[in-house]
Order: C-alpha cells, then sequence, then structure tokens
C-alpha cells in the first residue's frame, strides 16, 4: 500500500489515499515520486505539485514551502499552503506580485525582508503557473 | 413608589436587553463552532510535523539555538493573548490578574520583562503602568490565519536568536471546553523537543527506514522544520484563545439571558399586583361613593 498524507496549517487536502504518483518541487530539483521509493525527507520549494490517485483522480496545487517524507508505505507532505487552480484570483496575485518586485528593488530592506519578499513572490509565481497551464 | 408607566418602560427595556445577549450568545455559538473547526483542522499538520522532527531528532543528533537553554535567563519577553471586545465573562479579567501576578512574582528575578500584546482589552488593562511594551496588536479575533502566527512567530524568533531576549512566554487562555477555559502560561522559545516529541510520539517512532536520505543535510532540514513548528505552536494558542473567548462570550450571554428571563418575571409580578391593586382601590372609591349618596 502507497498512501498519500498531504496537510497544510488549515486544512487536510487528502489523507489515506491510495497514491499511483506523485510530482513535488522538491529543493534539488523536480521529483517524481511511484510506489516502491526509497525513503527519502527532502524540504520542498514553492511550485506546482500533482499527484494522481488510484481511483484515477488527479489534481494540481499550487504549494509554498514544505517538506515530504517518503517511506515505504507512504508519502507525507505537509506544505504552509496549497492552492487550486479555482481557488486563485489572477488580479489580487498580480498586484501582490507587483508590490513584492517593487519591494525588493528597495535597498533599504535587510536580509529577512528580503527573503521574506523573495518567499512571497516565488509562492505567487508558483500560483500563476498553475494558472497559466490549467487555461492551455 | 413606581408607577405603573414605569414598570412597563422596564420590562419593555429588559425585554430588549434579553433580545440582545440571545443574539449574541447565538452569533458567539456559530464563532466557536468555526474557531474548533480551525483547531481540529491544524492537528494533523502539527501532529506529523512533530512526528518527523522526533524522528529525525533519534536518528541525528540536534543541535540548534531555538531548542538549547540558554545557560542564563535575564531578559523575558512575554506575549500576552486577550480579546478586543468585553462582554465575554472573566476572560480578560483572568488573563490580567495571572500577568499582574506574573509580574509580580518574578519582577526580582529576571533583568527585565517586556511585553508584546495581542488584543485591545490587556494593553488596555496594563497601559497605565509603567511597562516595556513592544508592540501591541488588535482585531485578533477577525483575522487569525495562519499568516498572521507566523509573521508574529518569525518577530519573536528573531528577538530570541539575536540574543534581545533569553526566553519568550505566552500567556493566554487554554480552550478546555465551550464552558471552560483556564489560563496558562506556556514557554515558547527554546523548544522543550524532548517533552513535545515525547507526547507525540508516544515514545516510539515507527515507519522511519535507517537508510533515509535527507535532501538537503538533517541539520538543514530540522533547522527549517523547527522554525514551522514555532510558528504552528503560535497559531495553536492563538486559535485556542479565540476558540475560549468565543466561549466564555457564549456562557456569559447565556447566563445574562437568564438573568433577563428573571428580572422579566419578577416585573411583570409586580405591574399585575400593582394593576390589581389599583383596580381594587377605584372600586373602592366607587362603591363608598355610591353608599355615600
Amino acid at each position: 500500500m502507497f498512501k498519500l498524507f498531504f496537510a497544510t496549517p488549515d486544512k487536510k487536502v487528502v489523507t489515506d489515499a491510495d497514491l499511483e504518483e506523485i510530482t513535488l518541487p522538491a529543493f534539488a530539483g523536480e521529483l517524481h515520486i511511484l510506489p516502491g521509493h526509497a525513503p527519502l525527507m527532502t524540504t520542498l520549494d514553492a511550485g506546482i505539485l500533482r499527484f494522481k490517485l488510484k481511483t484515477g483522480e488527479s489534481q494540481k496545487m499550487a504549494i509554498s514551502w514544505g517538506y515530504c517524507q517518503i517511506s515505504s508505505d507512504g508519502v507525507t507532505v505537509l506544505a504552509e499552503t496549497a492552492v487550486s487552480g479555482q481557488e486563485i484570483d489572477i488580479k489580487s496575485i498580480e498586484q501582490h506580485l507587483k508590490k513584492n518586485e517593487n519591494l525588493l528593488l528597495n535597498e533599504t530592506l535587510d536580509d529577512n525582508e528580503w527573503q521574506k519578499a523573495q518567499h512571497e513572490i516565488s509562492r505567487l509565481r508558483a500560483e500563476l503557473e498553475l494558472l497559466s497551464e490549467r487555461s492551455h | 413608589m413606581a408607577s405603573l408607566k414605569d414598570i412597563r418602560m422596564r420590562i419593555e427595556s429588559t425585554k430588549n436587553t434579553q433580545q440582545i445577549t440571545k443574539a449574541m450568545k447565538l452569533v458567539s455559538a456559530a464563532k466557536l463552532r468555526k474557531a474548533q473547526h480551525q483547531i481540529v483542522n491544524m492537528r494533523p499538520y502539527a501532529h506529523s510535523l512533530l512526528k518527523v522532527i522526533a524522528n529525525i531528532a533519534i536518528t541525528e543528533r540536534v543541535n540548534h539555538p531555538l531548542i538549547t537553554p540558554k545557560q542564563e535567563v535575564k531578559k523575558v519577553l512575554l506575549l500576552v493573548l486577550s480579546s478586543d471586545r468585553g462582554l465575554c465573562g472573566g476572560f480578560n479579567a483572568q488573563i490580567n490578574k495571572f500577568t499582574d501576578q506574573y509580574i509580580k512574582n518574578n519582577k526580582d528575578k529576571y533583568e527585565a520583562i517586556d511585553f508584546i500584546f495581542i488584543g485591545r482589552r490587556a494593553s488596555d488593562f496594563f497601559s497605565k503602568r509603567k511597562l516595556k511594551v513592544i508592540e501591541s496588536m488588535q482585531r485578533l479575533d477577525k483575522d487569525i490565519s495562519y499568516a498572521l502566527a507566523s509573521k508574529v512567530a518569525e518577530k519573536v524568533m528573531h528577538f530570541y536568536l539575536d540574543g534581545q531576549y533569553d526566553e519568550i512566554r505566552l500567556i493566554y487562555n487554554e480552550f478546555k471546553s465551550a464552558i471552560s477555559q483556564a489560563v496558562v502560561c506556556e514557554t515558547l522559545l527554546p523548544v522543550d523537543l524532548e517533552k513535545e516529541t515525547l507526547t507525540a510520539t508516544e515514545g516510539h517512532v515507527s515507519g522511519f527506514a535507517v537508510d533515509m536520505i535527507f535532501e538537503p543535510r538533517p541539520e538543514k532540514i530540522i533547522d527549517q522544520l523547527l522554525v514551522k513548528h514555532f510558528s504552528v505552536q503560535v497559531y495553536r494558542c492563538m486559535s485556542e484563545s479565540v476558540a475560549a473567548e468565543h466561549g466564555a462570550r457564549m456562557t456569559a450571554m447565556e447566563n445574562a439571558t437568564n438573568n433577563a428571563k428573571d428580572v422579566l418575571s419578577r416585573l411583570t409580578l409586580f405591574y399585575n399586583k400593582l394593576r390589581q391593586e389599583k383596580i381594587t382601590t377605584e372600586l373602592i372609591e366607587i362603591v363608598s361613593g355610591a353608599e355615600a349618596l
């Protein structure tokens, strides 16, 4: 049995579902996991997560920071945020993106603020990417 | 002696008050349900996060500033969670009392105790005192989200890592049930990993392979996980405080509605008695007037 457990602080997205395959935006690049993968623990970057369940249901979500643990009995994914295409409002994202990009131009930013803005931007870009994929 | 009209007016106004308290109770009940839902939703995330930390901590020796207690605690940062609005029974009074007591007990122990107030009630209460307040935040009940909690957590964590404070504590109302809350003081930083991981795994660890591949190195992973764990803790405390607030308000409004009911029945009885008396007097007057004729 290869199970998927996927949660964020606000909700459980998927629990205890039989997994066929999953693609993750891992720290070192995109990871495609099939049942029987070697045990692995990795952090996830902002990006798009895709998975397909045994029932044939498949889903795409944009996530920000997260981590994933793969063991012999399944995959555990914890993400800071996870949104699907329907939840995204393109206008507000573009606004936010612009705001954060302007922030980066500001030279008085300290390291923390800079990092935070970078994070926001990569999260928002992932969400935009998800939208553009949907419209194709 | 109150006239009939006066009493009638009092009955009317009591009725109005009762309607308001009843409505507030219903609103609080709905909000409480939402807050409880939030707590329940967060649990799986928090639980599995802690489990992974525990797993790594067992296979690898972890040494991180967030979990190593400082040798000497001199400066303490106290986060006090209260509500923005009143009419919620002893909710804020308990917090204020507890904080006050804490200051009294620990004034001499530490070099400095500084504050961050989240919620208007506590910051108002302590505003006249000479306390060093780093920040006051408001409107917690409207937009409590993980994003907000992690912002607070991040800020506090930097204070800690920069060495401005040696210990960070949080005073809040723990949500026990809809009718009972308890004030607790929790040490947020340094994180007591041993105690917490023990409760998460109940002493045994399973499903963790020895030949696990780590990407990036385990130290890096645990570094990020601990930061997230801390945010989750702050989020949990905030959610609990919000749930406790709504619970307290619900109970307070329930009591108020019942009181109004009692007052109403007493007033009505009094009103009827008075009315009866008046009629009797009038009758006697008429009868005696007729006899005199």
